[in-house]
């Protein structure tokens, strides 16, 4: 559905984008995860057709950017990062002015406005002037706006930046649901919104994608295998040769006082094994807590200056 | 072209929800009226010449000038100018709008304005028509020349208003630019040697432009200087905003 081919931007002889390529297939929700000025909102201006890129071939839903800029922006809807609304109009005249734009056939303009409403859950405030909106209602009168015209793509810069808890909470779930029928590219530095929302991560750091998996594989890539954290009473000194000795276990350290961190092959579980060895010896099983290297780990190391990008993860 | 009148219709409503519409409109008013009242004065009294009373209407004074300088850069400072400092221009160059498109809508709506402006003083003129035998094909001709000034002028403020975010800034660089245009005649006259600079000059002059279209004479020269060198300003004023439509 979204192309995008040795993408770069240079502003100044600073590239800000560089040489960035991915493919997002129909249906697919892809979160750009990176550090501010990482060259994420860049990279979303090139691909709704709105900065000219240095180089590099951007193609939505068959529609190349070089080709027809224009059609571009048929297929794509944009919510920006800081969510520019016109504040004198009202909610309903701002949508109206959207369908306009967004070239909707006059006729099927009451049935998009009534659907993007009830979809973003702002029907009982559209008589209302934008400007005396809550931040919340902002975002969601904007989000209808780049709905109004049913794009094949939704691109999504920062959707819940500025808001409060409950409000995430709610934009978050209508990015799940828009998700089911749309293709999403949304960008944050929001570490559990990502694993949340989406079922693909691209991180960006300095204009360039360091990792790009689900956020499953980046984490695993990265960080090794899942660890089980065990406390065994009364195992004393025999708990480490035990643990090593089940299925699947691929290190144990003894952290003392009876803790123990088991490292595991992926996919393989030892939770039951642990469970019956505590029983065949006698041993209080206290404790036992999968652990697993969160995405926010991955993101550190790969976005720390020190570090040169670890190779794996590419 | 539903997409330009969208955006000349929510251009509208943006103008007519700030105080500075009722204004400027408010301010405008005052001055015609006060023109008018010596245009009557001017009437009474028995000694006048048999000269065309409405030329003080349109260009005759210097209230006239002075007035388009300082208003049309405040119809205009808003059209791209806010649209770039709050982001909006980001929604709306990401929709199926070319540049050309988003400059016409909003160059329309200022035309529309300007007009709405001007509007009430019909009333002025059917009120001497009632009392006194007035000429209207002259006057016909002065409201084309005021049509024709404002949209040079409100080309010019367009096109300023794309260069900047800041609206105070952009109302400022469009009244330099006026002023220039509109000193251009008065140069001429400094020139005291008849020269071709001097001529080409005059061909520039808008004070004459006016005052010829005031006494009825519509001068296709005039015309197609105020109109090209308007869509000049409106063709710049696209290229500015495809190159400079990042902060």
């Amino acid at each position: 559905m979204i192309e995008v081919e040795g993408l770069t931007k240079v502003f100044v002889d600073q590239p800000v984008v560089d040489d960035v390529s991915f493919f997002v297939p129909e249906g697919q929700v892809l979160g750009f995860l990176g550090p501010n000025g990482a060259g994420k909102t860049t990279a979303m201006r090139m691909i709704t057709a709105f900065l000219p890129p240095t180089a590099g071939r951007i193609v939505v839903a068959g529609v190349d950017l070089d080709v027809d800029p224009v059609g571009l922006r048929r297929k794509v809807g944009y919510l920006p990062e800081n969510v520019p609304l016109y504040p004198e109009l009202r909610v309903e005249e701002y949508l109206r002015f959207r369908a306009a734009v967004e070239e909707v056939p006059r006729s099927e303009v009451g049935d998009r406005l009534a659907e993007v409403s009830d979809r973003c859950m702002i029907q009982d405030v559209r008589r209302q002037v934008v400007g005396t909106l809550s931040k919340g209602y902002r975002q969601r009168v904007a989000l209808a706006g780049a709905l109004i015209h049913k794009p094949a793509v939704l691109i999504l810069d920062e959707p819940t930046v500025g808001l409060d808890p409950n409000q995430i909470i709610k934009v978050r779930e209508l990015i799940i649901e828009l998700g089911r029928d749309h293709t999403v590219v949304l960008s944050t530095h929001i570490l559990p919104e990502v694993e949340q929302v989406c079922e693909r991560v691209a991180i960006i750091d300095r204009g360039r994608i360091v990792a790009d998996g689900t956020p499953d594989q980046l984490r695993s890539r990265m960080v090794g295998n899942p660890r089980l954290l065990v406390e065994l009473r009364g195992a004393d000194g025999d708990g480490r040769e035990a643990l090593l000795s089940l299925p699947g276990v691929t290190g144990v350290e003894d952290r003392g006082a009876c803790s123990y961190v088991v490292e595991h092959a992926p996919g393989s579980d030892p939770r039951e094994a642990v469970f019956r060895l505590a029983v065949a010896r006698g041993w209080v099983l206290s404790a036992m807590t999968a652990t697993q290297a969160s995405l926010e780990d991955v993101f550190v190391r790969l976005t720390t200056r020190e570090e040169p990008p670890a190779a794996e993860g590419v | 072209m539903t997409k330009i009148l969208a955006i000349v219709r929510r251009e509208l409503i943006a103008y007519f929800s700030s105080p500075l519409a009722y204004i400027v409109l408010t301010a405008f008013l005052l001055m015609q009226g006060y023109i008018f009242s010596i245009i009557v004065s001017f009437l009474n009294n028995p000694m006048t010449q048999a000269m065309t009373p409405l030329r003080l209407f349109f260009g005759g004074t210097v209230f006239f000038w002075l007035f388009l300088l300082f208003t049309v850069p405040v119809i205009t400072m808003r059209l791209l100018a806010e649209e770039r400092r709050s982001g909006t221009i980001e929604v709306l160059l990401t929709s199926p709008v070319t540049e050309g498109q988003v400059i016409a809508g909003k160059f329309l709506a200022a035309l529309l304005f300007y007009i709405v402006l001007w509007l009430p003083t019909v009333i002025y003129v059917a009120l001497l028509k009632q009392h006194s035998s007035i000429d209207l094909r002259p006057v016909a001709a002065g409201y084309v020349g005021v049509l024709l000034v404002g949209f040079l002028f409100l080309a010019v403020g367009t096109f300023t208003s794309t260069l900047t975010n800041n609206q105070l800034i952009a109302a400022i660089l469009a009244f330099a630019a006026l002023v220039g245009l509109f000193s251009i005649g008065l140069i001429e006259q400094l020139l005291v040697s008849s020269s071709w600079i001097r001529d080409a000059l005059g061909y520039m002059n808008l004070w004459t432009h006016m005052d010829d279209y005031a006494k009825g004479i519509i001068d296709t020269r005039h015309v197609v200087y105020e109109l090209s060198v308007g869509l000049l300003f409106l063709f710049l004023a696209a290229k500015s905003l495809e190159v400079k439509k990042w902060r």
